[in-house]
């Protein structure tokens, strides 16, 4: 190892706390109380249970079970009464459609098997967002199979039919429109072009009255969207390319996840992050609370939220010769976009247009516009204006709006508690809701439109200029829900449905666009099949810039700082909140905190520790509890965890909590939003108290401890690397034997398993540099491989069921640029450089698992698999003792069955049920289980090729966290395949197997972990 | 229905059944039949049925009495040109039938007449089938229950009965004895005491006999162990009394025909009842059970005979399933009957002889393995397989190459993972 830097999970393991250490050294830490039961007489005795009775049960229980397996239950095949054409049982389909909820847009691939939506994959072949997908986006399918979900439309909270329902709105509005009344349309950002068009031929069609759309963004970006009028005269965001960035400075903007955009940033972002391209980019994030992107930062700067205004300035004085006074990381990344002109990108996350004209001024000063920002190519991603909102938000409380419509969007949940959205929506005369599940706004409706799921639903985007997308269903209705495109068709008095409303635009509007086609059907089928038509030219118009960057630095200089401020963010999970009663998201570790089911207070630990907050988390030990007061609304009794990287003095919470989840509608977190005031991310106007109350939190921190053996992470930097010296920063293991070191590879015990030379050798190559840790890779293997859900009770003691998971080391150097005072060593959790490793079965060819097994349930395939055969597994778990990654998972309940998981888990009932794929078991209680490399997609792969008698082609065959992951950091394929790309990563300077030391001979292959960052600087 | 009952295989009954039959019909007639049946099957069967009843065109039972033989040869021959002619039958059947053309058909006259005498034939034989065939599975249905424990039962008291009133004999006698010579008289033992001396006085025999039993004992519980779970020749009443004799062995329909999916997918497939309209649109009697079956595929379809149209009320045919494989096991009919070229018989038997679907392998997995072990990878002409045999180093295809061929679990298909997962 080329560093001496010091690897924990968790501040339990930096602290190396008593506690820690007791936990490291039980992989199953459950307490047994068997010494207590048989070392006291009079527990014993008194037990009405004598061994007779026992054994009279377990004989009765055996021949019960034996002769219960002799009848076998009659099961019924039931044939489709007309079969479609391409619906056969057994053959999956594939339908391209999109993703759009005004937070994430995604190009995706909807697999179906027996016309049942079951997988969402990101869409290769999209030149927009690259095939990229996260966990929020291939989490919504499950969203489809929701138990809450509206079946039939409401009036008065009761079930109505649809014609009686659009018959009474129809009504409502017509006598509003004859009585020139108001109607008001509000929604999330709306990309839709056919939509936008239905909406404005309804305002033209009434001139009478006086109606208008609405849209709000729950995150906004109304600052940047106002910056970009301001500045080029559109009301839009730019496109951005991080891929031909060489610097990438962001201020609070954590453009990997909540930013808008983030899939496209995403995708862009790793392209320029491969040490073998001869360059890399450099990446500085200054931010308050460590968010998905500052983790990746190569240099990151914690600062407190209200200075994001001016470390802008501080840069734009920078390149304008103002230099004094800049901070060391301030001035090194402006010396950086200096000397990147016209190759760098600076990013800002505020929600002030003062701040963003300022950003503005530095990316035209830079010359980015034209190369890696495009004003002329905007993305209509973020519409909603803060002001809008407002104003509708007046017109409500002043009784003034006949009838309202809401469509997609939450307000009475996701506006600030001052704006006070639910007073001002009882006073419209009729409020129409469109909701698939009851939210905040729906309950307060008069009238409820059951909403189709998007998966049921025709539409189309408009994401990008030049970039159309058609949503397509691939499952018919399941319950009686409408689009409100239908209804509104209808109330207008329109013929037809909206899907032969968007052909006519399709017809009108994009068809004369493109030359391929001669024909409008084939140009509709093609779009169909593709998902998505895409102008390789858009217009330029070559916006014209306005430098207003004077007036922002003015501004600017009058923000004020405070003691303490709160930053609100979005996690990875969760985002801004959709889909907050999803529990596969609910139950994916937040990869900076590792925290599930909750949201928190996330404070310094230093300071944390300082005020007598708990800052290690585990099945005993709980988080403290405050009451805190932000601009005015009092959250009581929230919990406060010490997280690394969190700026001292701030605090950060994350928003699309305090919503319900599951059958008995339980609570998880507490709303953000409410104290948002101003729609502004960040507030100075905080107190806090301690309320001396405990919170269970469920943390994946320290779970599957690897022992210290943390040689499995390795780092270097660009300079060591490309001095070209492997054995700097990836030195072979050598072992010490009697004919002097020896490579790890070539001492072995055992004989060299066939793999290497005949049929298939899989295996995995994962990318530590592309890595960010997005996690999507945890939920696709969720969908893919029917992962239950175990519940924040079962998480806290660690008996998470994820075959994947994504490791977070935090890291630390003794010595760092920004000091706390002058030859000061910096305390290490204050500002730690983090390593996200995904970590899963790794297929050991001489696999530690196999030798232990006692019945030969896991056993080695002549392909290089490590086989997990559930039916014969009997639940020692000695494998999962000798297993040194710690990838495991042993089944403690039957989680398809149990009442504890009744609430929570999709499999419990039958329209959960639907989203189970059906070519993998569903397993049962006291088995064992562990990633199987994707076998179904392996044999499916295979079969497919020897159907069209060719063999198995490179990436025909992708595992379902390859296919997931934005970043392709995961590549998945067959070693004895000479050609394959993960043939060649393995082979690769960079490529080492973790603890390979002690001889496994695993088949997956990590690529060493490269920061563009001078030594000594984090 | 609540569980799975074993029945006796009824099939070979019926094959007898039909056996008979087909010597009960006069041997003159034989070789004109099979003729004319092969006849009408490949130029008339599309459009008319061999009764009464309608499909595209008229039924044809009464054909031969109706018409002249010389009609009926212009009328098969060229239909259209005979209207042409101004044939005033021929017009006038023309318009009975809504106006449809009867396509020319390219026959001669001697296969016209044995076309005609299978369709007497078939006018003479076809209520007799029916009435046949119900006789025999009522037969053999009450010879299935005649079979019964009650017997075994009733042997069994009558042989304990035997023993006691012997051992009262017995005991009579030694009595009668004793009294005679004036001996004592000896106590009347009971049974228990009685079997307790004979074991006592015959240990030996007794616990090899004991041993014995137990292994036997032992043995067969090993053995129905093994049978748990396993519905081998399982036959269970289906909604449609389907039979895949008629289908697949009278009618020589290609099993491929109905399960169009096993040649590219997991699951063969039950067909769709709109795959059985295919034929049934027109074919609406059965040689068996008549209206009463099919018209359980239109009430299906909501579609109605008469009129050919199809209604609203449309639900699915609730089948039950035979082949039950466990959850954990994973089965791809294509891997077997697309790559494997795999015959459907050698897991599913003689399905052109069943009148009802069942189970005919044992489908446990020792009966997997076994074929995997046994059978041939069809490697010739794949593209895959080349690139997986070149990549064979040579000592493993020396190995494999032994016995002359690669099988399935030489290439790894007796792994666990390739199944269970």
């Amino acid at each position: 190892m080329s560093n001496n830097k010091k690897y924990w999970k968790g501040l339990e393991e930096l602290n190396n706390s008593p506690s820690f250490q007791k936990v490291k050294s039980e992989e199953f830490n459950e307490y047994l109380p068997a010494e207590d039961f048989l070392g006291d007489k009079e527990v014993l005795e008194s037990s009405d249970t004598s061994r007779r009775d026992f054994l009279k049960y377990l004989g009765f229980g055996v021949t019960a079970a034996s002769l219960a397996a002799c009848e076998a239950p009659v099961n019924k095949v039931i044939p489709y009464v007309v079969k479609g054409d391409k619906t056969n049982p057994g053959v999956a389909n594939y339908f391209a459609t999109n993703y759009f909820d005004g937070f994430d847009y995604c190009d995706i691939v909807v697999k179906t098997r027996e016309g049942r939506p079951i997988k969402i994959e990101g869409n290769k072949k999209s030149p927009l967002t690259n095939g990229a997908i996260n966990a929020r986006v291939n989490s919504s399918v499950l969203s489809l199979y929701d138990e809450k979900r509206y079946r039939a439309p409401q009036m008065g909270g009761e079930s109505t039919s649809w014609s009686k329902f659009n018959r009474t709105i129809k009504k409502r509005l017509s006598n509003a429109i004859v009585a020139g009344g108001k109607v008001r349309i509000l929604t999330n950002t709306i990309t839709s072009p056919s939509t936008k068009k239905l909406v404005s031929e309804f305002v033209a069609a009434n001139p009478s009255a006086d109606i208008k759309h609405v849209s709000y963004d729950a995150v906004s970006a109304s600052g940047m969207l106002e910056a970009n009028k301001e500045s080029f005269g559109v009301a839009a965001l730019p496109t951005y390319d991080l891929s031909k960035a060489k610097s990438i400075v962001s201020i609070g903007a954590d453009f990997m996840n909540s930013f808008p955009s983030s899939l496209e940033l995403t995708s862009q972002y790793a392209k320029g992050r491969k040490p073998e391209n001869g360059w890399m980019s450099k990446h500085f994030q200054f931010e308050a609370s460590l968010s998905l992107s500052g983790t990746n930062a190569d240099v990151r700067m914690p600062m407190k939220p209200s200075e994001y205004g001016k470390t802008v300035v501080a840069i734009y004085n920078y390149l304008n010769g103002n230099k004094s006074g800049a901070a060391p990381k301030v001035k090194m990344a402006a010396e950086h976009l200096l000397s990147n002109k016209g190759e760098s990108i600076v990013l800002c996350g505020s929600n002030d247009k003062n701040i963003q004209n300022v950003v503005v001024a530095i990316n035209q000063m830079l010359g980015n516009y034209g190369k890696t920002i495009n004003i002329d190519k905007p993305s209509f991603q973020r519409q909603g204006m803060d002001a809008d909102v407002a104003g509708l938000v007046k017109e409500l409380k002043g009784g003034s709006v006949d009838v309202l419509i809401i469509d997609g969007a939450n307000p009475v949940y996701n506006l600030p508690a001052d704006m006070d959205f639910k007073g001002a929506m009882s006073k419209a005369k009729t409020s129409i809701v469109f909701a698939t599940r009851p939210n905040e706004t729906s309950v307060e409706a008069k009238m409820v439109g059951a909403a189709a799921h998007y998966l049921e639903s025709w539409n189309d985007e408009n994401a990008v200029a030049g970039h159309y997308s058609l949503t397509q269903p691939s499952i018919s209705p399941l319950f009686d829900t409408k689009q409100l495109q239908d209804c509104l068709m209808y109330w207008m008095g329109l013929d037809g449905n909206y899907y032969d409303y968007i052909k006519a635009t399709w017809s009108a509007v994009t068809f004369p666009m493109q030359s391929q086609s001669l024909l409008f059907e084939d140009f509709w089928n093609t779009t169909l099949e593709d998902g998505f038509f895409s102008l390789n030219t858009t217009e330029s118009r070559n916006a014209t810039f306005t430098d207003n960057s004077a007036s922002g630095v003015s501004a600017i200089a009058k923000i004020k700082s405070s003691e303490l401020e709160i930053e609100f963010y979005s996690k990875v999970g969760i985002g801004s909140g959709n889909q907050s009663h999803n529990p596969w998201l609910q139950e994916l570790p937040d990869p900076v905190s590792k925290i599930t089911w909750d949201n928190y207070i996330a404070m310094n630990p230093v300071e944390a520790r300082a005020k007598g907050f708990a800052t290690e988390y585990g099945e005993q030990k709980d988080a403290d509890t405050i009451n805190i007061t932000v601009n005015g609304v009092v959250y009581e009794n929230v919990p406060v965890v010490g997280q690394p990287g969190q700026a001292p003095g701030t605090v950060s919470v994350a928003v699309g909590y305090g919503q319900v989840i599951g059958k008995s509608n339980e609570v998880i977190g507490f709303n953000a939003y409410s104290a948002m005031k101003g729609m502004k991310n960040y507030s100075t106007d905080v107190s806090m108290e301690a309320a001396g109350g405990k919170y269970q939190i469920a943390t994946t921190q320290t779970h599957q401890t690897v022992m210290g053996r943390t040689s499995i992470v390795r780092e270097t930097t660009l300079d060591v690397f490309q001095k070209g010296v492997k054995d700097n920063y990836n030195p072979a293991h050598m072992l010490a034997t009697h004919e002097g070191p020896m490579n790890i590879n070539d001492v072995d015990l055992w004989a060299a398993h066939p793999v290497a030379t005949a049929g298939h050798h899989w295996g995995m190559s994962i990318d530590l540099n592309s890595c960010i840790g997005c996690g999507s890779c945890v939920t696709s293997c969720n969908s893919e491989n029917n992962v239950p859900v175990v519940g924040k009770d079962e998480v806290r003691r660690s008996r998470e069921m994820h075959w994947i998971r994504v490791d977070r080391y935090f890291s630390s150097t003794p010595d760092s640029l920004e000091t706390r005072s002058y030859g000061e060593m910096e305390q290490p959790e204050d500002n730690p450089q983090v390593v996200h490793q995904p970590m899963m079965c790794q297929h050991c060819n001489h696999a530690p698992c196999e030798t232990v097994c006692p019945v030969a349930a896991t056993t080695h395939s002549n392909e290089g698999i490590n086989q997990m055969t559930y039916n014969r597994c009997i639940g020692t778990r000695y494998c999962a003792n000798n297993c040194p990654y710690k990838v495991r998972r042993f089944n403690w309940f039957n989680y398809m069955g149990y009442d504890k998981f009744a609430d929570l888990n999709p499999s419990q009932d039958d329209l959960g049920r639907m989203v189970l794929n059906p070519d993998v078991t569903v397993r049962a209680r006291g088995v064992m289980e562990k990633c199987s490399l994707c076998i179904q997609k392996i044999q499916t792969g295979k079969l497919d090729a020897k159907k069209e008698s060719r063999p198995v082609m490179d990436g025909d065959i992708e595992t379902a966290c390859s296919s997931a992951c934005p970043t392709n950091a995961i590549t998945f394929g067959d070693y004895n395949d000479k050609t394959s790309r993960v043939l060649a990563a393995s082979q690769s300077t960079r490529a080492y197997r973790v603890i390979e030391e002690v001889g496994t001979q695993s088949n997956v292959y990590y690529q060493t972990k490269v920061r563009n960052v001078e030594p000594n600087i984090a | 229905m609540n569980g799975i009952s074993l029945k006796k295989p009824t099939s070979y009954f019926l094959a007898l059944f039909s056996f008979l039959l087909a010597f009960s019909v006069s041997t003159t007639s034989l070789q004109a039949q099979e003729d004319g049946e092969k006849l009408f099957k490949s130029y008339c069967a599309s459009c008319h049925s061999p009764g009464a009843n309608q499909l595209v065109g008229p039924g044809l039972a009464g054909v031969y009495d109706k018409y002249e033989k010389e009609w009926l040869y212009k009328w098969i021959k060229n239909s259209s040109a005979l209207i042409a002619t101004g044939d005033a039958q021929a017009i006038a059947v023309y318009e009975q039938y809504n106006k449809v053309i009867m396509p020319a058909q390219p026959v001669t006259n001697i296969q016209i007449d044995a076309i005609l005498d299978y369709l007497k034939v078939y006018a003479e034989k076809a209520p007799t089938v029916a009435a046949a065939v119900v006789g025999g599975t009522e037969d053999v249905i009450a010879e299935d229950s005649g079979l019964s424990g009650y017997a075994i039962a009733g042997i069994i008291v009558l042989f304990l009965i035997l023993i006691i009133l012997l051992r009262k004999v017995q005991y009579i006698f030694t009595a009668a004895n004793a009294r005679d010579s004036g001996d004592e008289m000896p106590e009347e033992t009971t049974l228990t005491q009685a079997l307790a001396l004979t074991v006592s006085q015959n240990k030996t025999i007794f616990a090899v006999m004991g041993i014995v039993c137990l292994a036997l004992f032992a043995k067969g519980g090993w053995d129905s162990a093994f049978g748990v779970g396993v519905f081998q020749g399982y036959e269970p009443e289906q909604p449609i009394m389907f039979s895949h004799k008629l289908h697949a062995g009278t009618n020589g329909i290609d099993c491929n025909y109905c399960h169009t999916s096993a040649s590219y997918s997991k699951s063969a497939g039950i067909p769709s009842p709109n795959l059985c309209m295919n034929c049934h649109t027109y074919i609406q009697e059965g040689p068996e059970y008549g209206k009463e079956e099919i018209g359980k595929i239109y009430a299906a379809l909501d579609f109605d005979p008469v009129t050919k149209t199809y209604g609203p009320n449309q639900t699915p045919i609730k089948w039950v399933k035979v082949h039950n494989l466990p959850d954990h096991v994973y089965f791809n009919h294509s891997q077997h009957v697309a790559i494997g070229k795999i015959a459907c018989e050698k897991c599913h038997g003689p399905v052109e002889t069943y009148t009802v679907g069942k189970q005919y392998a044992e489908l446990t997995m020792g009966w997997c393995i076994n074929c995997h072990r046994e059978t041939k990878v069809q490697m010739a002409d794949n593209g895959y397989y080349d690139e997986i045999h070149d990549r064979l180093p040579d000592e493993l295809k020396k190995q494999y190459l032994e016995d002359g061929t690669i099988t399935v679990s030489e290439l790894g298909g007796i792994e666990c993972s390739k199944c269970h997962y």
